[in-house]
């Protein structure tokens, strides 16, 4: 479950990039924050990792309040999270197996284990013929999928995606959802931004609308 | 390790900075060790000559003999008559023959050397003891080589300190040295750290790699010092020849000790892993 309690964040005086977001998605849920750009979703995901930290506001993650964990210990909660980030954040000088499989390597899983799955998340996308291509020969398309592989190779409790299928053709975007979508069947919490209405219409279950970074409605279909 | 090698200019210059601090320590260090080992030398042949009044009567003489032989505190006494010690001189500094045969006297006074038992010349029954044969009548000077073993030992601890106080400053400034070196390979990499601890790396598992590089220069940089003071060992007698002449055996350096040399590259290892530590924690927040 999260919970997030009358978040403010301010970058630089005077605009708030975030006021007062209060919401709460449980477990299980699948939602979409929706919204034009740069209205802030973003940013309320990066304070949801704890990438960075709210000017005002408390957020609690499975009743742990997150702001209050210590540096050292945040990985605790970064294990439970599949992150796909709108920039990817792919390791360039790594293969495409290496980026996957160091989700797995932190956790200190075996070798054997890892190249299976890491096999098998990029089958998931679509990707596995490229497992030994570096991100920089790849389409941005395909970078996305890496990523994608990277933040569900852990079957995560909390899957966090950025605009996860920003550079997809609308099929694979329809099946890069769908996957989603399994993964939220079998007990994970989703959170995708985008602003893809087809897919929203399609998938959405939890629908919040941001506008310079205030809520400005949720809706449950 | 790929760091390592990826960054080798930088990495060789901070290894030679640590080699060259801990070549200080070591060569400090070994000085005072061939101090304290010529020190050890002289106090196991504690040896007192009691130099005798030139005139002496051959009765005085078979006194002062009888009273040293007689006494509980001395091995060995033998007496050396002046005819004898000017041999034993012109043996040692035969250059000297001419000097010596243009004095037309002989310098030497007779003397009774005298061998005490081990390491007890600062004892309380010694000091007495000297005292007592001080006072006797046709003892002229007494010379004895206590003063020369407590020299040693202060200038070897003297030299001990030195290198501590000298090596401590270089091995300081190899810490921050190693510190900013490893700095450097993790600010190059700070997106891949941040990357890792994005997908839950404890700081541990970020850090190791690191640590490793530092640890594996400071081993590097202790290792060359000892083998680059081997070097200065072997060599620095055959660059000075033999001018020295006597002095050569008190300058004459000895190697560290084992546990010494172990202790050096082990400080080499700690020095590598505090400052590669130091240099994370910046990266390691949020
Ligand atoms: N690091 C930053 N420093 C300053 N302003 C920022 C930063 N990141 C985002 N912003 C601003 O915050 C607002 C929200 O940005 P963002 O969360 O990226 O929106 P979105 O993801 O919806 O496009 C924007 O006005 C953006 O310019
Ligand atoms: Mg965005």
């Amino acid at each position: 479950m999260i919970e997030l309690y009358h978040i403010w964040k301010q970058y630089q005086k005077p605009q708030w990039a975030l006021s007062d977001i209060t919401f709460r998605a449980e477990r299980g849920d699948f939602c979409f924050i929706t919204g034009p750009s740069g209205s802030g979703k973003t940013t309320l995901l990066k304070i949801i990792f704890r990438e960075i930290f709210p000017t005002q506001g408390q957020i609690v993650i499975n009743r742990r309040n997150i702001l209050r964990v210590p540096d050292h210990k945040i990985y605790s909660l970064r294990r439970t999270m599949g992150i796909v980030f709108q920039d990817f954040r792919l390791l360039f000088h790594k293969r495409v197996f290496d980026n996957i499989a160091i989700v797995l390597q932190v956790l200190g899983i075996a070798r054997k284990d890892i190249r299976r799955r890491v096999f098998n998340a990029l089958r998931m996308v679509n990707l596995h013929h490229k497992m030994w291509e570096y991100p920089a020969h790849l389409s941005y398309g395909e970078q996305q999928r890496v990523a994608i592989a990277r933040a569900v190779v852990n079957s995560p409790k909390i899957i966090l995606a950025d605009e996860p299928t920003g550079n997809l053709d609308p099929e694979l975007a329809f099946e890069i959802m769908s996957l989603f979508k399994e993964i939220n069947k079998k007990g994970a919490t989703v959170i995708i931004c985008t602003h893809d209405r087809e897919l929203i219409r399609h998938f959405g279950h939890k629908i919040f609308f941001l506008y310079k970074g205030k809520l400005l409605r949720k809706e449950t279909l | 390790m790929n760091n390592l090698w990826q960054y080798r200019v930088r990495n060789v210059f901070s290894v030679t900075i640590i080699c060259l601090s801990f070549l200080i320590v070591g060569i400090f260090l070994s000085l005072s060790n061939n101090l304290q080992y010529t020190a050890q030398q002289i106090s196991k042949n504690m040896v007192i000559v009691f130099f005798l009044k030139k005139d002496l009567s051959e009765k005085d003489r078979n006194t002062i003999g009888e009273k040293l032989k007689k006494s509980s505190e001395v091995i060995k006494t033998q007496f050396i008559s002046s005819e004898q010690a000017l041999g034993k001189f012109l043996e040692k500094f035969p250059e000297l023959q001419g000097i010596v045969n243009n004095l037309k006297i002989n310098p030497f006074p007779p003397s009774f050397e005298t061998t005490l038992k081990e390491k007890i010349l600062s004892s309380d029954e010694t000091q007495s003891f000297i005292q007592s044969m001080q006072n006797m009548k046709g003892i002229d000077d007494v010379q004895f080589n206590k003063d020369w073993v407590e020299r040693m030992q202060s200038l070897s601890r003297l030299a001990k300190a030195v290198g501590f106080f000298l090596g401590g400053i270089l091995i300081l400034a190899s810490f921050f040295i190693i510190s900013n070196v490893i700095k450097l390979s993790v600010f190059a990499r700070k997106d891949e750290i941040g990357i890792l601890r994005l997908v839950g790396a404890t700081n541990t598992f970020i850090r190791i790699p690191f640590l490793l590089d530092g640890i594996i220069m400071g081993i590097l940089g202790g290792m060359l010092s000892l083998f680059v003071l081997f070097l200065v060992i072997k060599l620095f007698p055959l660059y000075l020849g033999s001018s020295l002449g006597a002095l050569n055996e008190l300058i004459n350096f000895r190697y560290l000790s084992l546990s010494q040399s172990i202790s050096l590259i082990g400080a080499g290892a700690v020095i590598g892993f505090l400052g590669s530590f130091s240099s994370l924690a910046q990266f390691l927040k949020v």
